[in-house]
């Protein structure tokens, strides 16, 4: 008993200490001159909130999605265009497109999820390509097609979030509101429901799952977040075009999501960090970036597919073995 | 009646899996359902669960048509099963394994889960008590926090059967419970079979091993190329000469 | 004019057909799909380039050999990843990822190797056109249709009246009775991997002399390949085929007749719209689960 009350001690310390840094990092980033750094802060928050919507397809469900950059689309391009035409206050343009993605993205997942499960990828791809192909060559240019569009930031009741450390705070409340949500999820009836399926789909249908209701859940849901993050990004850099939604940004997500480790709250933020952190400094390789991402793919996969996570978590329990071997041997 | 099937076919491109056949339960006894290599015992099972959809005949499950339903909605309804292979959620606690038997008893939806509401938490609370009652029936209690995929093979057989009692079934099929198992563990199956019945749940299974059968069995059904070949008491299938050339003209099973 | 869009409708279309062939052979053989399958096409048309452009080799030699390097790779990519991974018990969809990375590898391996450039072949015939009808054909297409058919009809006769074909369907259906007559069921499906690659590979020889060689060329190939494996039917032969020439006609049709702009949608349309409405596809294969 001493030990568990020691254990959440512990962890609140550890949580006001994250909290303190989290909160404390733009200052210390502007004392040391390095703005361009609060933005990639920003950039990093928008990726975690992606990421960690994919994860729930495809770490919890078992469902790949390889065209979630339609998603960041219709959330990017559906925000900035309700806020243009038609004037909607931006924080509600927002979660109107968010919404829109969900609803595309469960009208994608449903027939793909009564078949084989690979038909779901190349469905996602298929979707991400009509998508960027109409945003490339909408009729009558609404979008601006190859020229992009010009938009503005985040207003919230008459304050406009004009600065990036503004942004930063903004995105780390949302984010964690985000984060939490997908936690209490994942551990009620719902997310086991999801990983039911991800682990034996037969097997969760006969307790009484009803897979295709669950899985296109899933993807709607992810989809969701991930529209969110794409609105989140058009009002920070207050510009989009196209070049942002190919194909290319859909593997970002997966690679984030795969290298820091799947199911889990955690690995997706590893991921994105590391992940974002390693396309900035090696802009010298930005030709070669896909070579990376797939080398880093097939290196997870076959080596490590628990990710970074699973990596730490292994050493973890081992040390802990090493430890508390002749504790446990003697309690049991 | 708690299950009649009637007339059921279905027929795999010119193959009779299951050809006419008529079965009746009632409920509160230990059925059986035998028959040689190939008789189509398994397809027959899977019709019943929803995995496979008759081509004509009907299924009632107290007072409800299930023909035609999908296997979640036959969980639903009430029946629950355990498969020949092993199906259990691997990577799952065996705690969680439960839960999503329970899956079909809880009424928190979406958004109760998404902002973890106060019903919410007193739902989840309440149902680990009855899972841990549960594991406790077949002596799993000290590895509920163990992967599933982690435990012994026998120990796997029961938590199978322990999931399928989660959704609270009244009826619960087992295919081939005893596949696998020693001669002990047999007797412990047996013992643990008599003990979900004490609970109010019917029982269905397919099993080869005819000692346990006949041992356990109220009342046996034998299918043979897709039909219904026999039923009656273990007594009286032991002396049913149809069966009993069935059996031997079928490619001999002890 | 309608003549030469329905030859160049044909043209692609024979290649989606290869690959979906590719598709389905290597559905049936391990029950998973491999996205590398459109890079591998690409990859095919860059080394019958290097073959015969720059080494100076007959085509035809350039054909041979393309094909037998993409055999070995796929059979590789079977045996070292595939394979492995099976072995491990991994979920099926680390699997699937496993080629999706591999698609990423390779075509930016052919990039490294050979420039962002696009190149071209020189003439493959000594005559630029034929005359069909009384319309000019470009040779390298007709070539293309014609070995197209070829190529599919030597797989049938393979798959179906060879002892080797018969080898790969048996382990295809059932490995561990295939294993119980003899049959090694695993160099079976390596070899079926090696076809699809080898299938692959020699559609884009055929492809680069008309298309030109460039990186991007087989992804949208391989792609476009998967719409036209589930119009026809996911994991049936003919079905590819039907599926792939349909395909290249109804897109090379809209190209020419309405918008080129949305040729690309298309197919990513059509696709969708036949999970819907008809996943078995034209063919009503009910190789897909339930």
């Amino acid at each position: 008993m001493k030990s568990l009350a020691k254990k959440q001690n512990n962890k609140l310390i550890t949580s006001i200490a994250v909290a303190a840094i989290l909160l404390l990092l733009p200052i210390i980033l502007s004392v040391t001159g390095n703005s361009y750094s609060i933005l990639v802060l920003g950039f990093i928050i928008i990726y975690i909130i992606a990421v960690s919507g994919l994860d729930v397809n495809f770490g919890y469900c078992g469902q790949i999605s390889m065209g979630h950059a339609a998603y960041y689309c219709i959330g990017a391009y559906g925000s900035v265009m309700l806020h243009h035409y038609f004037g909607i206050p931006v924080i509600i343009t927002m979660i109107l497109a968010s919404i829109l993605a969900a609803v595309l993205g469960a009208i994608v997942a449903f027939p793909a999820s009564k078949l084989v499960f690979h038909f779901l990828s190349l469905s996602t791809i298929a979707f991400a390509e009509i998508v960027y192909t109409l945003v490339l060559n909408s009729p009558g240019k609404i979008t601006g097609n190859a020229v992009g569009m010009f938009t503005d930031p985040i207003n919230i009741f008459g304050y406009t979030l004009r600065s990036n450390t503004a942004f930063y705070y903004f995105g780390l409340v949302v984010c964690a509101v985000f984060l939490l949500v997908k936690w209490f999820l994942v551990k009620s009836k719902i997310g086991r429901a999801w990983i039911a399926i991800r682990e034996n789909e037969d097997a969760a249908e006969g307790m009484g799952v009803n897979v295709v209701k669950y899985k296109v859940m899933a993807f709607a849901f992810s989809a969701f977040y991930t529209g969110f993050a794409g609105a989140m990004y058009a009002h920070l850099v207050n510009y989009i075009g196209p070049d942002t939604f190919t194909m290319k940004q859909s593997v970002m997500f997966i690679t984030m999501m795969l290298f820091g480790g799947t199911g889990s709250i955690l690995g997706p933020i590893i991921g994105s960090m590391f992940i974002l952190l390693m396309t900035e400094s090696l802009r010298v390789l930005e030709q070669y970036q896909m070579l990376v991402f797939g080398v880093i793919l097939l290196a997870v996969v076959l080596a490590f597919p628990g990710g970074i996570l699973g990596v730490v978590k292994d050493v973890i329990k081992k040390i802990k073995l090493k430890k508390g071997g002749v504790k446990n041997v003697v309690r049991n | 009646m708690l299950l009649e099937i009637k007339n059921l076919c279905l027929s795999f491109g010119g193959l009779k899996a299951t050809n006419d056949v008529s079965i009746a339960m009632e409920e509160g006894k230990v059925y059986a359902l035998i028959g040689p290599n190939g008789a189509g015992k398994t397809t027959f099972f899977n019709l019943i669960s929803g995995v496979y959809k008759p081509d004509s005949g009907t299924i009632t499950f107290d007072g409800q048509r299930l023909d035609g339903k999908r296997p979640y909605q036959v969980n639903e309804a009430g029946i629950a099963r355990t498969y020949q292979v092993i199906n259990l959620f691997k990577k799952m606690t065996v705690l969680d394994n439960v839960k999503v038997g329970m899956h079909t008893k809880l009424k928190s939806g979406f958004i109760q889960s998404m902002f973890h509401t106060k019903s919410q938490q007193a739902e989840e609370a309440a149902i680990i008590d009855k899972a841990m009652d549960l594991l406790a029936f077949v002596g799993l209690k000290n590895h509920m926090n163990d992967l599933a995929g982690d435990l012994s093979y026998g120990q796997q057989r029961l938590l199978e059967i322990v999931r399928a009692m989660a959704s609270e079934p009244k009826l619960i099929l087992l295919d081939e419970p005893a596949a696998g198992m020693n001669s002990t563990e047999k007797v412990e199956l047996n013992v643990l079979i008599r003990k979900i019945l004490a609970r109010g749940i019917t029982v269905l299974l397919v099993e080869h091993d005819m000692k346990l059968v006949m041992n356990i069995a109220d009342h046996i059904f034998v299918l043979n190329h897709g039909q219904k070949l026999a039923e009656g008491s273990p007594l009286e299938i032991q002396n049913n000469p149809k069966v009993i050339e069935a059996y031997l003209g079928g490619g001999a099973k002890k | 004019m309608l003549f030469q869009v329905i030859v160049s409708g044909f043209v692609i279309g024979c290649v989606y057909g290869l690959i979906a062939l590719g598709y389905s052979l290597i559905y049936k053989a391990s029950g998973l799909m491999n996205f590398a399958q459109g890079d591998v096409l690409t990859l095919g048309c860059f080394l019958g380039y290097t073959f015969y452009t720059l080494l100076g080799l007959p085509y035809w030699l350039s054909l041979i050999i393309t094909a037998a390097i993409a055999f070995f790779f796929g059979m590789g990519e079977e045996r070292f990843i595939i394979r492995k991974l099976q072995n491990k018990n991994v979920l099926t969809v680390y699997v699937v990822l496993a080629t999706i990375s591999i698609q990423y590898i390779l075509q930016n391996s052919i990039q490294a190797i050979w420039g962002p450039n696009m190149l071209s072949y020189p003439r493959v015939f000594p005559w630029n056109n034929v005359t069909i009808f009384g319309v000019n054909i470009q040779t390298e297409s007709v070539f293309c249709i014609i070995m197209s058919f070829i190529l599919m009809m030597l797989l049938q006769v393979f798959m179906n009246h060879t002892k080797f074909g018969t080898a790969m369907r048996a382990s295809a259906l059932d490995a561990k009775a295939a294993k119980a007559c003899g049959i090694n069921p695993s160099f079976a499906t390596g070899v079926t991997w090696g076809i699809a690659a080898a299938l692959a590979a020699t559609a884009g020889i055929l492809l680069g002399p008309i298309y030109g060689v460039f990186i991007m060329l087989g992804q949208t190939i391989g792609r476009k390949g998967f719409a036209a494996a589930i119009m026809g039917g996911y994991g049936n032969v003919i079905g590819a085929i039907v599926g792939g020439v349909l395909l290249g006609l109804i897109e090379t049709m809209s190209a020419a007749y309405w918008s080129s702009t949305y040729k690309d949608m298309i197919a990513y349309g059509l696709l969708l719209i036949f999970l819907y409405v008809k996943p078995t596809g034209i063919f009503n294969e009910k190789a897909l689960n339930r």
